[in-house]
């Protein structure tokens, strides 16, 4: 960049004549686009005269189009050849450099910077005798920064161009911008019409909503929690909080927000994959511990629907952060066949006060009576009904046909899951004396597909059976459907009139696919 | 009174990238084919392969697979690519 003092070589075109502000900027750069917006509005207050110019590193088809498309019309001038740009010493662009009448630069500025952009745009005016124009305003919708592009010139020789690499591990975040609404705007349709929902109406993040809510949480707003995938946006607190107020979330609900974030972005479960899958899956929390009571979590009647403030606004934090921070929309990286009305939100706590055992977090080496998020990637719920059974293995003789039918009936060795016992269920479990070692050591005995069912039809699963297990089940030959026991958690939730239950299968699983996490917290 | 909101969305800017020009003929190159494991994808790409062979004049053929579907390709897979230099890859989906 050439230094302030120094006479500027040559523009192309006609010598300029007068004090003017020259902006380099090429065609497909996204900072050049916003800092074009603004030196257009700087040149139309400042009427005729070539006192801000805009110089093309591109040819003047594009130009002109990118023109048209910003409605801007500054005057223009073009560097086909690039000898301005590499003369000026330009690095990045948009470049700005303030010229006085002898052609010596004043001032100069590399980047898109709001307060850049204002300190050039006041000296201009300055030199020009005219009232200081208020140009970028902080909280206009756009951000306050956004470093360049590398100039045209010093692109490398390559005729293809590498997409930056995402950032993946940075602790700090840029804060969040802030945006003025429009005094007339309704502020429900303005989010809305932003791109900032699902298509529920959301609570507007207002600066003193997401203060509040930031406040529980403890951590600075800048603070990176997690770097949400497919696109990797940082989750800072400040844009967690912002989520998690349009969701409806109360303050105090953070202290679950936070940890339960962290778990959704651990590799082990590749949300990565589950955002960008065909299939049904949703990532599901269930929630363990004292919080479920301390926030009011639904452990009860309607435990999978809408019962409860914590488990729909929590639940439907997490997913406006995958869609917002992730990336993963509706029609573009999420193209789920059929989706899940879980998409919405997918979040139970255990019936810990009426299960006859320790809680699903004690699975995952989380010790009995600590809070603790688990999440697991599943199809919506399958029901199961057993209303006449006394005996335990007769009510999981009813839950194992449900078991088989998972991801599709003739695949084995390929699911998990999680079958969700009612309180009915439970304690007809428990007072057969089965634990939930051998409620889960009976369904995995006892789940199988028949061998005379792979009849050479050539249908899904057919083709691995020579991997499946084969064993026999009340005199049947058949292929065990679950690799091991671990395969199949058991918990305990739903309300306390009904016999029935729930089973949740998963999508892909072990390395290679969606592994469950628990994550224990304070 | 005008509400003051913070922005939740990701705010970065969308990462620059162009693809490499397109072959104008295949005649002759060396094309690679990632498999990224999806079932049935064996069965799609070896008739790909033939096709390419049989009726476009391609010289080679370089099959690559992904270990799973479910997750994007590592890095070794990526280098593995690299190292062959074909003259363009086909990131085959199947299922």
């Amino acid at each position: 960049m050439l230094s302030n003092g120094v006479v500027a070589p040559p523009v192309p075109g006609q010598p300029l004549s007068g004090p003017a502000l020259l902006a380099f900027f090429k065609t497909d750069c996204p900072a050049c686009h916003l800092a074009l917006r603004y030196l257009d509005s700087l040149s139309r207050s400042l009427g005729s005269g070539d006192h801000v110019v805009g110089v093309s590193q591109d040819e003047p088809a594009s130009t002109d189009k990118l023109m048209r498309s910003l409605g801007a019309d500054l005057p223009l001038r073009f560097d086909r050849d690039l000898e301005a740009s590499a003369g000026f010493g330009l690095e990045a662009v948009p470049a700005l450099f303030l010229l006085d009448r002898s052609g010596r630069v004043l001032a100069s500025s590399q980047g898109f910077d709001k307060a850049d952009l204002n300190r050039l745009g006041g000296e201009l005016a300055r030199l020009l005798e005219v009232p200081d124009p208020e140009l970028a305003r902080t909280g206009d919708g756009n951000p306050d920064f956004q470093p360049g592009c590398v100039s045209r010139h010093l692109e490398p020789e390559s005729e293809a161009t590498a997409a930056e690499i995402p950032d993946l591990y940075s602790r700090r975040a840029g804060r969040a911008s802030r945006i003025d609404l429009p005094t007339e705007a309704d502020a429900e349709e303005w989010c809305y019409e932003s791109g900032y929902a699902d298509p529920l109406p959301v609570v507007p993040p207002t600066v003193e909503r997401v203060e509040r809510m930031l406040a529980e949480s403890g951590l600075n707003p800048d603070e990176v929690v997690a770097h949400v995938p497919p696109n990797f946006g940082a989750a800072s607190a400040e844009k967690i909080a912002a989520n998690a107020v349009m969701a409806g979330c109360r303050p105090e609900y953070m202290r679950v927000i936070v940890p339960a974030i962290r778990a959704l972005c651990d590799e082990r479960l590749d949300i990565h994959g589950v955002q960008g899958t065909t299939h049904f899956a949703a990532p599901l929390a269930i929630v363990n511990g004292p919080v479920r009571l301390e926030l009011g979590f639904a452990c009860g009647s309607n435990v999978f629907s809408n019962a409860a403030r914590a488990n729909s606004t929590i639940g439907r934090a997490f997913q406006l952060i995958l869609r917002n921070l992730g990336g993963a929309a509706p029609g573009r990286i999420d193209m789920s066949t059929m989706g899940n009305p879980g998409r919405f939100s997918f979040v139970i706590g255990e019936n810990e006060e009426v299960s006859p055992w320790g809680p699903l977090s004690e699975d995952f080496g989380i010790e009995a009576g600590r809070n603790a998020v688990t999440f697991f990637c599943a199809e919506p719920p399958r029901p199961v009904s057993e209303h006449k059974a006394r005996e335990p293995k007769v009510l999981l003789r009813a839950i194992c046909p449900v078991l088989a039918n998972l991801w599709s009936y003739r695949v084995c060795k390929r699911s998990e899951a999680v079958v969700v016992i009612g309180p009915e269920h439970a304690a007809t479990l428990d007072r057969g004396g089965f634990t939930k070692r051998d409620v889960v050591g009976f369904l995995f005995e006892n789940t199988g597909v028949p061998v005379s069912e792979y009849d050479g039809d050539g249908g899904e699963g057919t083709h691995e059976a020579g991997f499946y297990d084969e064993c026999v089940i009340r005199g049947v030959r058949c292929y065990r459907k679950f690799r091991r026991p671990e395969s199949i958690r058991v918990m305990v939730a739903g309300g306390p009139a009904g016999k029935f239950s729930a089973v949740l299968g998963s999508w892909a699983t072990g390395p290679r696919g969606s592994q469950m996490v628990s994550y224990q917290f304070a | 009174m005008s509400l003051t909101v913070v922005n939740p969305l990701d705010e970065r800017p969308l990462p620059e990238g162009s693809a490499p020009p397109r072959l104008t003929s295949v005649g002759g190159a060396r094309i690679a084919l990632l498999d990224i494991s999806k079932g049935g994808g064996e069965v799609f790409l070896d008739r790909v392969d033939a096709l390419l062979r049989e009726r476009y004049g391609v010289s080679e053929v370089l099959r690559f697979r992904k270990p799973t579907f479910a997750k994007p390709a590592p890095e070794a897979v990526l280098t593995d690519i690299r190292k062959a230099q074909p003259h363009a890859v086909i990131e085959a989906l199947a299922d």
